[in-house]
C-alpha cells in the first residue's frame, strides 16, 4: 500500500522528473513528507513565484518540463504570474499545488482558493483530482499537455486527504491521446507553392521565433537560410537561432528591433516566417505591418495562424518536420538572384551591429560583458531597458543561450529563472542582467543562489528609475515621472553582502574608452570567472533610452532612431 | 468552462449555454452569442486549441468561411488569393 504523495512522486519520476521547485505548506505538506528516497531533487526558493520562475527556468533552457510545488491559498495564487509567464512563451512547465481535504472544497476553507478556476485562461491544461484512482491518468495526461504540440502551462490541484490516502498501487500509466485537429500536419503540397511564391518575389526575408528553438530544427533552419541567402532577422525568443555572424543576419526586429530590420520587414513583398507568433511588438500597428508581403507562415500553433494578419500560405506542423520538407523541395529549383536586394538590406546597415559605433555606455558595458563570456554561457534579462539592450547586443548562436520573458514582460523573472538554469547547466557560465527595479522583486532568492552556492554572475543595471516605464513618460507623456523614481534604491552591495554573496560595482566612466582598460577588463574577466555567485551592480546614467523604437500604434517604419522632440 | 472562457474574456454576453453528454461519450456545449466575423474567427481558434475540443461548429451565417476544415491546410497560391478576392 502507497500514499497518495508517494503515488505521485512515483509518477513524476516516470514521467523523468528528476528536480523540482517548491515552498511548502499546509495542504502540501504530505508530499513533503514523502520526498526523501522519491529520487527527485528539491529546491526550496524562498517565494512561490521564486518556484516557478525557476521552474521556467529550467525548462526554457532544457526543454523538459519543468515542475514547480506549492500548498494551497496563497501559495498556489503566488505561481499565477509564472503560470502566464510559461502560457504566453511556450513553456513545459507542470505546477502541483495542495489544495485543502475534499470535504471542505468550496467552503472558504483556511488557505483555500479556487486555483482550477484562478488560472483556467492561463494554463494548457489543468485539473482538480478528486480520487487517489486518478492520480496516475492525471499525472500522465498532464504531463502530455505540457510538452506536446505548443508547450504549456498545466496546473494539477490535489486535495491534501488524497495526498495522505493509501491504495494498492500498480504502477504509473502512459496517456494516450485523443487525435485532435490541430494535430494534424501539413501534406507535402505546400512545399511546391512556396518555392513559385519565392521564385514571384523580389525581396523575401525570414523571420526566426521561438519555435525554431522549440522543435530542436536550428540545424536544419540554419542550412535552410544559408541556402535561401535572404535576409533575416529575430523575435527577442529566435535569439540565437540565427549564428549573428552570418551576413544575412539583421539582429532583432519590432519594437526595439534593429533599423535594418525593422525596414526590411516593412519593405519587404514575401515574408516566410518560421515559429514566431507575429505578436504587436513585433509587427507594429497590425494594420500596416509588412504592408507589401505576402505570408508563409510555419506554425505548430493553429491558433497563431491570421491572428494578428491574414497569411497566404500556412504551414501547420513541427518545425523539425516541415522546414526538411521545404528544404528539399527549395534544393530541386533555382532561384532568382536576391543580391541586389541583400545588399540594400544588409548593407552598410549591417553597421548598427558593430560595437565601435556604440556611444551609450550601458550598451557598450553589455557588448562588453558579452563579448567576454565563455563560449559554454546562457544570458538571462529581466524586464525593461537593460533587457532591450541586452537583446540588441546579444552574441551567441546557441539556440537557447538567451533567457527572458517576453510575451508576458514579468519584471523579477530573471534571478529566480537563473537557479533553475545553472542548476540545469551546472557547466555554463550563467549570466543575469537584471534592472534595479525588477532585481527586487525577486531579491528573496540571493538566499537559495546563496544556499545552493550557484556560481550565477548577477549584474544589475542601476539608473535608479522603472527604466522603460520612465522612457514611456519621457516620450510620451510630457516627462511626467510618475511613480518610476527609485532614487531611494538600497546598497545592493550591503544586500548582498548580507546574503554571503561578493558583489562590487562599475560605473559608465569605466566604459568611457573604446576598447575598455586593462584593469576594466580583468575586473570583468575575475567576476565572469569566478566560482562563486556574484554580483555588479553597474551605476548608469538615468535617462538614458533605448533605441530604435516603435511607438505603440505605429508602423515598424516609423521607428524613432534617437532622441526627438516629444510629442 | 475554458469554452465559456473564451468567449467571457472577450467581454461578450452568454444570454444562453446548453451543455450535455452525447451518445459516443464526449460532450456537447452550445452557446449562443452575439459577435462579428473577426470574433467568430479569433472563438473558433481559441476554441480548437483547448485540449479536449474535437469540432467547433455555427449555425451563424457569417461562419461560412470557418466551416472549413481545421486547422487550415495550406492550398495553391492562386485558389487562397481567389477565394480571397
Amino acid at each position: 500500500m502507497l500514499k497518495g504523495s508517494e503515488i505521485v512522486l512515483q509518477c513524476l519520476r516516470a514521467e523523468g522528473v528528476e528536480l523540482m521547485f517548491g515552498y511548502p505548506g499546509g495542504a502540501i505538506m504530505p508530499l513533503y513528507d514523502a520526498l526523501e528516497g522519491s529520487g527527485i531533487r528539491h529546491v526550496l526558493t524562498r517565494h512561490e513565484q521564486g518556484a516557478v520562475f525557476a521552474a521556467e527556468g529550467y525548462a526554457r533552457v532544457t526543454g523538459d518540463v519543468g515542475v514547480a510545488l506549492a500548498t494551497s491559498g496563497p501559495g498556489a495564487t503566488n505561481l499565477v504570474t509564472g503560470i502566464a509567464d510559461a502560457k504566453m512563451d511556450s513553456v513545459p512547465l507542470v505546477c502541483i499545488t495542495g489544495q485543502v481535504r475534499s470535504a471542505l472544497i468550496g467552503s472558504d476553507a483556511f488557505q483555500e482558493t479556487d486555483v482550477f478556476g484562478v488560472t483556467l485562461s492561463l494554463t494548457k491544461w489543468s485539473r482538480l483530482v478528486r480520487t487517489l484512482d486518478e492520480v496516475p491518468e492525471v499525472i500522465a495526461e498532464g504531463f502530455h499537455w505540457a510538452r506536446s504540440g505548443r508547450p504549456g502551462p498545466v496546473v494539477i490541484d490535489i486535495p491534501t486527504d488524497i495526498l495522505k490516502a493509501k491504495k494498492e498501487f500498480s504502477g504509473p500509466v502512459k496517456f494516450k491521446p485523443h487525435s485532435r485537429p490541430a494535430d494534424a500536419v501539413a501534406d507535402g503540397g505546400f512545399t511546391d507553392t512556396i518555392v513559385a511564391m519565392l521564385q514571384r518575389a523580389a525581396k523575401p526575408v525570414a523571420l526566426v521565433g521561438a519555435g525554431a528553438k522549440l522543435s530542436g530544427a536550428t540545424s536544419e533552419l540554419r542550412r535552410l537560410l544559408d541556402d535561401l541567402n535572404i535576409p533575416a532577422f529575430a523575435t527577442v525568443h529566435g535569439l540565437g537561432a540565427v549564428p549573428p555572424e552570418a551576413p544575412y543576419y539583421l539582429g532583432m526586429v519590432g519594437m526595439h528591433g534593429t533599423r535594418a530590420a525593422n525596414m526590411a520587414l516593412h519593405e519587404t513583398d514575401l515574408l516566410l516566417v518560421f515559429g514566431a507568433r507575429l505578436d504587436d511588438r513585433v509587427t507594429g500597428d497590425p494594420s500596416r505591418f509588412a504592408p507589401h508581403a505576402k505570408i508563409v507562415h510555419f506554425e505548430i500553433d493553429p491558433a497563431q495562424l491570421d491572428r494578428v494578419r491574414s497569411c497566404e500560405m500556412p504551414v501547420i506542423g513541427n518545425l523539425a518536420d516541415t522546414i526538411p520538407a521545404f528544404h528539399a523541395e527549395l534544393r530541386r529549383h533555382k532561384l532568382p538572384d536576391f543580391s541586389g536586394w541583400r545588399a540594400v538590406a544588409c548593407g552598410t546597415e549591417r553597421a548598427e551591429l558593430d560595437p565601435r559605433g556604440l556611444a551609450q555606455p550601458t550598451i557598450r558595458f553589455l557588448d562588453e560583458l558579452f563579448s567576454r563570456l565563455p563560449k559554454n554561457n546562457v544570458v538571462l534579462a529581466d524586464v525593461g531597458q537593460h533587457q532591450m539592450w541586452a537583446a540588441q547586443r546579444y552574441r551567441s548562436s546557441t539556440p537557447r543561450g538567451f533567457i527572458t520573458s517576453g510575451g508576458l514582460g514579468a519584471m523579477g523573472f530573471a534571478l529566480p529563472a537563473a537557479v533553475g538554469v545553472q542548476l540545469a547547466r551546472p557547466d555554463a557560465c550563467v549570466l543575469c542582467v537584471s534592472g534595479d527595479g525588477g532585481f527586487q522583486m525577486n531579491i528573496q532568492e540571493l538566499a537559495t543562489v546563496h544556499r545552493l552556492g550557484l556560481p550565477i554572475k548577477m549584474v544589475i543595471v542601476d539608473n535608479k528609475y522603472l527604466g522603460m516605464v520612465r522612457q514611456w513618460q519621457q516620450l510620451f507623456y510630457q516627462r511626467n515621472y510618475a511613480e518610476t523614481d527609485l532614487s531611494d534604491n538600497p546598497d545592493f552591495v550591503d544586500i548582498a553582502k548580507a546574503y554571503k554573496i561578493h558583489s562590487f560595482r562599475m560605473n559608465e566612466d569605466a566604459m568611457r574608452e573604446f576598447p575598455v582598460s586593462n584593469e576594466t577588463g580583468d575586473q570583468m574577466d575575475r567576476f565572469l570567472a569566478s566560482p562563486e555567485p556574484e554580483l555588479l551592480v553597474f551605476d548608469c546614467a538615468p535617462e538614458a533610452n533605448v533605441f530604435p523604437m516603435v511607438p505603440a500604434g505605429a508602423a515598424l517604419s516609423e521607428m524613432l532612431l534617437e532622441e526627438e522632440p516629444t510629442q | 468552462m475554458r469554452i465559456l472562457t473564451g468567449a467571457s474574456r472577450r467581454g461578450l454576453d452568454i444570454p444562453s449555454v446548453h451543455a450535455e453528454a452525447t451518445e459516443d461519450g464526449h460532450h456537447q456545449a452550445t452557446l449562443l452569442l452575439e459577435v462579428t466575423p473577426k470574433q467568430v474567427g479569433q472563438l473558433y481558434r481559441e476554441w480548437y486549441a483547448i485540449a479536449d475540443v474535437t469540432h467547433v461548429g455555427s449555425g451563424a451565417a457569417h461562419a461560412e468561411p470557418w466551416a472549413a476544415a481545421h486547422p487550415p491546410t495550406p492550398v495553391s497560391l492562386e485558389s487562397r488569393t481567389a477565394a480571397r478576392a
